[in-house]
């Protein structure tokens, strides 16, 4: 386990830029050659990519309701009708 | 009257909206765009803000309504929402299936594990401590939350790998 503890850890690494330039040389020289590691990197970079969409779609959720409830104060709503008119 | 509230962002959006629908009602646009927009140029700055990446050179309002201008000029001209994925890459794009695939998988992923979906975005998004993550989601300690994020992020690069989203 710890051992696939860290590949993921350094996979996240990769992808998040957080390797030195010496050591993500390092790291897609191995990539070219290891075709499992390849794939475990794409996989994880569609997770990211995917986690992000589902915090996106959370936080568009969150600032809709803050619309809602700003819509509520008199003059917010007032300031916007005035615009909109 | 307006109240302040302990959340900074509706203090934000308060204070900032009603003047972006002001220049985005100039330039012809409807109040559902400004709002789209708004909204966009709102997720770009809590992000950036969550990951300690946020760079105001004059104010919070002003940096907000400068990139909910760049959103609602882009989602005019090419007809897309802003924001797009970090790194973003346009030779990415050309597959269009690949957006409904992907919104299909994070579906199924949200119905077969909610759970795991919160603790990943608790690490990936909202950059939260494993401790943190440990006491919130109820683990016995960082080590235990550490393997529990990587099972679930394993759950996902599987169920990625069986739908072949990033082919």
């Amino acid at each position: 386990m710890r051992d696939q503890l860290n590949e993921a850890y350094h996979i996240d690494c990769y992808l998040l830029r957080q390797l030195s330039e010496e050591d993500t040389r390092a790291f897609e020289t191995r990539l070219l050659f290891d075709n499992a590691l390849a794939e475990k990197v794409e996989a994880q970079r569609s997770a990211h990519r995917l986690i992000r969409r589902y915090a996106w779609r959370q936080e568009r959720g969150r600032l809709e309701a803050i619309y809602r409830l700003l819509l509520e104060e008199a003059e917010f709503a007032h300031q916007l009708k005035d615009i909109f008119i | 009257m307006t109240t302040q509230t302990q959340d900074p962002i509706i203090d934000l959006y308060r204070d900032s909206f009603p003047d972006f629908a002001r220049m985005i009602r100039r330039m012809g646009g409807s109040l559902d765009e400004a709002k789209d927009a708004f909204h966009d140029a709102l997720l770009i700055y809590m992000e950036k803000e969550k990951a300690g990446q946020l760079q105001v050179r004059s104010s919070r309002k002003a940096y907000l309504l400068g990139t909910a201008k760049i959103c609602w000029l882009h989602a005019r001209d090419n007809g897309t929402p802003l924001p797009l994925p970090e790194n973003f890459d346009p030779a990415e794009a050309v597959d269009e299936g690949a957006e409904e695939r992907e919104q299909s998988l994070l579906e199924s992923l949200v119905r077969s594990g909610r759970k795991c979906m919160e603790l990943l975005k608790a690490f990936y998004y909202d950059h939260c401590s494993m401790q943190d993550i440990a006491t919130r989601f109820g683990f016995n300690g960082r080590r235990s939350a550490t393997v529990q994020k990587y099972k679930c992020l394993e759950k996902v690069r599987e169920e990625i790998k069986s739908t072949q989203t990033y082919a």
